[in-house]
């Protein structure tokens, strides 16, 4: 215990920082990592070396070796490098490597070396061929930066979106920046260069020069920039061996040290925890490695061998042939425990607890000193947070015990904070294990979160530990177990030695029902691997019809898709279909195909409504569906034609086809339409005005109200416009003209067939009482009451009422009694109504 | 007066969650698109989207400038266009006029469509033909429901019907399927399910599909609403054609309520300003006298009056220190209801009007005549004198419908017009065999009155035609949730020619209360009209349930033909 601050080294008077061995590698390198092109992925990521690259212009019929190992140096993959010269290495954030060639192709790569695609980063970039790249990470996911031979920078913020963007020329920029790198800020990314002692910041609009406030004088040239893993912050190494630190955004400096190296370092890096106040950054050379913050005093080690840099979250990986190890600042909680000489609450229970494994009275001393100071539960706290800070489990669980000692002192301790560090620890120790090669610290953990970690296992194709993680902390079926099983699926189908049933089965048998699995991932994996049979078979688990619609489709299983789709009950999923069988069949299966489904079919007219109308037509021509062809037509007429010529040869086709529909009614209505719009147009030619469009009735009503009434006799005898009909036109039409002789002869013409009330009716909207009048005599018995009450005769409303003895039309008077003036055909009424009741 | 609800009324669910969750949704939409942008909205959902999030909303999620989506070239000179539509191929046309002529002028910028309630295929179809669908990001708004009133979910789809009943088209089968999963995951599942038709057949099976894929979440919670019933319009095409004389209905029927609200002319406001007027549980006056039957109206209005004179009154005889309390509390409530009261008179007189002057007497008695299925001879001529003197086309076509369909879709045709011919279409869809006489006697549909219906004291369902007729629709849903099932009710479902498609499903469920059993929740698939909703209404307070109603839009008999005659491209 006493020798356990020995790795802890202060820089300054307020923080430590320790190094310690991850694992010792033993993965066999054949040759130097200097001589490599090296990538390592952040969070415990795996590494990937390509040796031999072809800067060292050793013979060309060598090809270089592509190798993947995981942290811990074991391979998981190795491959011929047998594409063009590779510039530059990267983990992209969902541990696919990114291979920038030469040429500006991006070659993308599985974990486990399997070719996933590729990309190119533009015209310009192949033609200039790139000079450097670099790859980095944002919060939208992981982008690529390249500097082209031409001094130009093209880069594109996420991969997963291609957008490639061209960035402003540096103006007089005759040779390549001595260093460089990318800036992330209110979610832009920026490219920061310095040239001899001038730094300018490119953002897509402008290029701009930059000054670091407080940079020391005499600075010729910037031999290394670092900006950390947040890209809060940025480091500048200039020629003179000193070191500027401050904000990224160059607006504030933090400190500065002068290290006196004025050779170029091979790399700098970051290493800052979150939340902490302290700066430091690394910097490695050939065999020095060095921290340097905010302190007079640097930090130094020594390097054994060529090593590699990684910045992390909260530290930075250093990895050489032989070792892995991690560098960081010590946590506030352990630096309090662990202090030589502390007394912090922490500390104290730890003492406290060892002392009461050996059963010593000193136990309750150290104890009481906590209590009486009150700070039991911020000891056992600490305890807990220092716990999750130590990579050796034996003194995680020392601390664990101090504080689940001290938390039986304790009334009411919430439990949650001590089991989630215990099962957080079980899950870290696990990952970290050599054979999974996965130093996660706890804080990277919180960060990249569970869910990424099973991920990243499955990535490994570790499923078992990523199920056993899953039922260990009872993840929901639908996130953990399942979503698990579903990808062990997928990887599954790629097995080609394996025969479809067995493949099906096992998948089947493992799977089940469980909830959240979908079968038709998992068949379109196997149909990315070109086994569609499979996929079909697999498809059939699918429980869901909907989902495996579009799969059928591209497996141009059309017909089985639309019967799916149908099933499903979606329309939208049946006319995706739909347009795909349109397209894939020719004309005659296509429309025979529809006619087995009536559901479809109707989809598919109302879509030619609106898009296809020759479509359409075509459609109720093969059915012989002549009623519907007969309504094409009409709808043709109006809609499609201009002349009056083609809208009633239009309505002819029409009403052949009702003809041919035996629908005698609308054929012989559309007969009757087209002799209308030809005798309009005749009529329009010879009296002038508008009468195209007009119903029969408007036509006639037209006539009349231009005086023409010969004409509208003979329109209204040639259509056949009915009795009664007519007469409500015309005597409508001569009020509106307030003809009030031509009406009173036309009234007289012959017996009016809808009587004569209508007469005053009108005559009384046109506020014309006295022709009202006359009409009202006329009114037979029946309307006659209500004739002189629109007159407002009242009295004799009233006469006539009772002398017809009608109950109904005695109270329809006496509502219309209004005032004194009528007081005594009310009280005639009465008493006419007194009298019937009597009898 | 009105009838206040039974004091064992269970509690109606809090619905405005569904605004707020529309509302979220939409803002998080509008913020994919960073930045200042112009905003174009269909018209049709303007009067919805204005119930969800108001302009000032909008305004700070940097919408600069809002445009209706009509077929004119567009000013907006913003870098940035969002499109809020509904998923219809004419939309598509618009804005891919819109992108076309940008890129022919050379300007980029950027587009994004949001679809409501859903996108279609045709849709992204369509934007790829016209090559554009690169240049458009494409979202969906699944805002589908919009609580009306406090028990009143529309989901705003007029057009629902005519694509489902004419066209055949069961698109919008899947978003109702949707919009009862989020009402299930809300509110809990319904442990009892009845329906009838075939579209409420697809919709629940769809339904339930969904559940079973997503279940483990919505398992557990405690449901709040007992039963949900599901109904085809096609069921009943009868109450819809007819007149409507219960206060809200007819004031749809006169002013037609759009979205909740309906905009008063200045004939009802007696001023020269139109005035837009919600219409909900919260305008106190409105609340007595929507159920009510259009006669007993102006006597509670007038009553009203002079309730409210007299609590004017009463500070006639106060000292300073009441007349301070006078001002400071009642006041503004008597001022509000005096407002509301004013408009709802003028409302009445504008209705008064407009029914006398087309002789509304003659044309209920006409309906009536129908429903009863007595003096067919009568009504015809009735029909053809409508017609000869051209009163309106769609209202002597709705008269031959409701003629066609009451004597069983066997009609002697009265001698058809060219009003008919044009729109043959909808009236040989209409004009199919139906049962109606026999489903009438079967379900006592025409009450046999002894003398006078007193429309004050309604006995029945009825009284929201006058007593002359039981809304069929409403009178299913009384009849099954009586038995709780379709049992005895056979005859009655064959000769709706729905023994297909008529389904009860109980799922067990100790959890549910006894509270939530007396909460029914009604879905009407192509529409509901006010008098259905104030029929059931009474029926609730009768049978101490509540209802609560989801419809794809509110309708009355002239949106009906509307939607079924051809409309002009």
């Amino acid at each position: 215990m006493d020798c356990y601050t020995a790795n802890w080294n202060p820089l300054g008077d307020s923080a430590f920082y320790r190094k310690y061995e991850l694992y010792s590698m033993d993965w066999d390198l054949k040759e130097e990592l200097r001589d490599c092109l090296v990538a390592a992925a952040p969070y415990g990521g795996p590494i990937a070396l390509l040796r031999n690259p072809w800067r060292k212009e050793k013979a060309a019929s060598v090809r270089p070796v592509l190798d993947i190992y995981s942290a811990s140096g074991v391979p998981l993959a190795s491959l011929l490098w047998k594409s063009g010269p590779v510039v530059s290495l990267g983990w992209s954030a969902e541990e696919e490597l990114l291979c920038v060639q030469e040429d500006g192709a991006v070659l993308v790569y599985g974990l486990h070396g399997d070719f996933r695609r590729h990309f190119s980063m533009g015209n310009e970039v192949l033609q200039n061929r790139v000079l450097d790249a670099r790859i980095f990470h944002t919060e939208f996911g992981s982008g690529v930066a390249i500097l082209t031979g031409a001094h130009r920078f093209t880069l594109s913020a996420n991969v997963g979106d291609l957008k490639l963007r061209r960035m402003p020329e540096v103006p007089g920029l005759q040779s390549a920046p001595s260093c460089w790198t990318t800036l992330c800020q209110d979610r832009v990314a920026h490219i920061l260069l310095a040239v001899g002692p001038d730094l300018y910041l490119l953002d897509h609009a402008a290029c701009s020069a930059v000054i670091p406030p407080g940079l020391a004088p005499g600075v010729s040239s910037f031999l290394q920039m670092a900006v950390s893993f947040t890209y809060r912050h940025l480091a500048l190494f200039t020629d003179t061996g000193y070191i500027w630190m401050g904000t990224a955004s160059l607006k504030e400096k933090l400190c500065e040290f002068n290290c006196n190296i004025r050779a170029p370092p091979k790399q700098m890096v970051w290493c800052s925890r979150p939340r902490s106040k302290e700066r430091a950054v690394v910097v490695a050379w050939e065999r020095r490695l060095m921290v340097v913050g905010d302190a007079p005093e640097s930090i130094q080690f020594v390097l054994d061998e060529d090593s590699y840099l990684v910045p992390e979250l909260d530290g930075v990986r250093i990895f050489s042939r032989s070792t892995h190890e991690f560098l960081h600042e010590v946590p506030a909680a352990s630096e309090e425990i662990f202090k030589i000489a502390s007394m912090a609450p922490g500390a104290l229970l730890l003492e406290a607890q060892k002392e009461y494994e050996k059963e010593s009275q000193k136990a309750d001393e150290y104890l009481r000193e906590i209590q009486e100071l009150g700070q039991l539960t911020q000891a056992v706290q600490q305890c807990i947070e220092a716990a999750g800070h130590e990579h050796q489990p034996e003194m995680q669980k020392s601390l664990l015990r101090a504080a689940s000692f001290g938390k039986c002192f304790l009334d009411r301790f919430p439990p949650d904070s001590f089991v989630r560090m215990c099962q957080d620890l079980r899950v870290l120790n696990a990952v970290r294990d050599y054979h999974i090669g996965i130093p996660l610290t706890y804080s990277q953990y919180k960060q990249l979160t569970i869910q990424v970690l099973l991920d990243r296992l499955v990535l490994r194709r570790l499923y078992p530990l990523a199920i056993q993680i899953c039922e260990y902390l009872r993840l929901p079926e639908v996130q953990g177990v399942s979503r698990i099983l579903a990808h062990w699926a997928c990887y599954k189908v790629q097995q080609k030695d394996v025969s479809d049933e067995d493949v099906a089965r096992a998948i089947n048998q493992k799977l089940g029902d469980t909830p959240g699995v979908s079968y038709s991932d998992i068949a379109a994996r196997a149909y990315g691997c070109g086994r569609t049979e499979l996929a079909i078979k697999l498809l059939e688990y699918e429980p869901r019809s909907g989902e495996q619609v579009p799969l059928l489709l591209k497996m141009k299983r059309s017909k089985l898709a639309l019967s799916k789709a149908i099933e499903s009950g979606d329309t939208d999923l049946v006319f995706t279909v739909l347009l795909h069988l349109k397209n894939e069949l020719n004309r005659g299966d296509f429309f025979m195909t529809l006619r087995n489904q009536p559901m479809a079919l109707s989809l598919y007219r109302q879509f030619c409504k609106h898009q296809e109308l020759e479509t359409l037509k075509d459609l109720y021509n093969q059915d012989d569906n002549h009623q519907e062809l007969g309504s094409f037509h009409i709808r043709a007429s109006y809609a499609a034609e201009e002349r009056i010529e083609g809208r009633v040869a239009a309505l002819q086709t029409a009403a052949d086809a009702f003809y041919k529909a035996k629908n005698e009614f609308a054929a012989k209505a559309t007969e009757d339409q087209m002799r209308l719009l030809r005798l309009q147009r005749r009529l329009e030619d010879e009296l002038g005005g508008q009468f195209l469009d007009l119903s029969l009735h408007d036509t006639v009503t037209t006539l009349i109200l231009g005086g023409h009434n010969k004409r509208a006799e003979q329109l209204a005898r040639d259509f056949r416009i009915p009795d009664k009909r007519l007469w409500w036109l015309k005597l409508t039409a001569l009020a509106d003209l307030e003809d009030w002789e031509e009406l009173e002869k036309f009234s007289k013409s012959k017996k009016s067939p809808i009587g004569y009330l209508p007469f005053v009716e009108i005559c009384m909207k046109q506020h014309n009482k006295y022709e009202a009048k006359k009409y009202a005599s006329r009114v037979g018995p029946e309307q006659k009451v209500k004739a002189l009450l629109l007159v407002g005769d009242v009295a004799q409303a009233a006469d006539v009422a009772i002398e017809h003895r009608n109950e109904a039309e005695l109270s329809l008077v006496l509502s219309h009694c209004t005032g004194a003036t009528d007081g005594a055909t009310a009280d005639k009424i009465q008493r006419a109504r007194a009298q019937a009741q009597k009898k | 007066m009105a009838f206040p609800h039974r004091p064992d009324a269970p509690e109606l669910p809090d619905f405005s969650m569904l605004k707020r969750l529309a509302r979220d949704q939409l803002i998080y939409l509008l913020e994919q698109l960073p930045g200042k942008k112009d905003l174009f909205i269909e018209a049709d959902l303007m009067s919805p989207l204005d119930r969800i999030a108001n302009v000032s909303i909008l305004k700070q999620h940097e919408v600069d400038k809002l445009y209706k989506v009509e077929n004119k070239p567009a000013l907006s000179s913003s870098e940035q266009l969002c499109f809020l539509v509904r998923p219809r191929i004419k939309n598509m046309r618009y804005i891919a006029n819109l992108v076309n002529a940008d890129k022919l002028a050379g300007r980029t910028r950027k587009y994004k469509v949001i679809f409501s309630p859903q996108k279609f295929y045709a849709c992204e179809m369509v934007l790829e033909e016209e090559g554009i669908y690169g240049d458009v990001s494409c979202d969906e708004w699944a805002f589908s429901l919009l609580p009306l009133d406090v028990d009143l979910l529309s989901m705003e789809l007029p057009e629902f019907f005519r694509d489902y009943f004419l066209e055949g088209d069961q698109r919008w089968i899947n978003t109702v399927a949707q919009a009862l999963h989020l009402l299930s995951t809300l509110y809990g599942s319904f442990p009892n399910c009845y329906g009838i038709g075939r579209c409420a057949k697809m919709s629940y099976e769809l339904w339930r599909k969904l559940e079973e894929e997503e279940d483990g979440e919505t398992k557990g919670r405690r449901p709040e609403i007992g039963h949900i019933f599901l109904l085809d319009r096609d069921m009943d095409f009868v109450t819809a054609l007819c007149s409507q004389v219960v206060y809200e209905g007819l004031v749809d029927d006169t002013f037609r309520i759009k979205c909740g609200s309906v905009d008063f002319g200045p004939e009802v406001t007696s001023s020269d300003k139109s005035l837009k007027v919600l219409l909900n549980a919260e305008d106190k006056v409105f609340n007595e006298i929507r159920n009510e039957h259009f006669s007993n109206v102006f006597g509670f209005l007038s009553q009203k009056a002079r309730n409210l004179q007299a609590q004017y009154d009463r500070r006639r005889g106060m000292d300073i220190k009441q007349m301070k309390n006078f001002v400071s509390q009642e006041l503004k409530g008597l001022k509000q209801e005096h407002r509301l009261l004013s408009l709802h008179i003028g409302a009445c007189e504008s209705i008064m009007k407009k029914k006398t002057k087309q002789d509304f007497q003659e044309l209920i008695k006409t309906e009536h005549a129908l429903l009863e299925g007595f003096s067919i001879r009568e009504s015809t001529s009735y029909i053809e004198e409508h017609i000869d003197r051209q009163v309106s086309p769609i209202e002597s076509l709705r008269l031959m419908c409701l003629l066609s369909i009451t004597e069983n879709g066997e009609p002697k045709r009265p001698k058809t017009d060219k009003a008919a011919g044009k729109i043959t279409d909808a009236f040989s869809s209409l004009a199919k065999r139906s049962n109606f006489r026999a489903i009438s006697k079967k379900l006592n549909l025409i009450p046999r009155v002894d003398g006078e219906y007193d429309l004050k004291v309604p006995r029945d369902m009825a009284y929201v035609f006058s007593g002359a007729y039981v809304p069929l629709s409403c009178r299913i849903i009384e009849q099954v949730l009586e038995r709780r099932s379709w049992q005895g009710l056979d005859e009655v479902v064959r000769l709706l020619n729905c023994s297909e498609f008529a389904f009860t499903d109980m799922i067990k469920d100790d959890k549910a209360s006894s509270e939530s059993l007396r909460l029914i929740l009604v879905v009407f698939l192509g529409g509901c009209t006010f008098s259905e909703i104030s029929a059931l209404r009474f029926l609730g307070r009768e049978k101490g349930y509540r209802f609560i109603f989801l419809t794809t839009a509110v309708t009355n008999s002239a949106r009906l033909m509307e939607a079924m005659s051809e409309v002009k491209a």
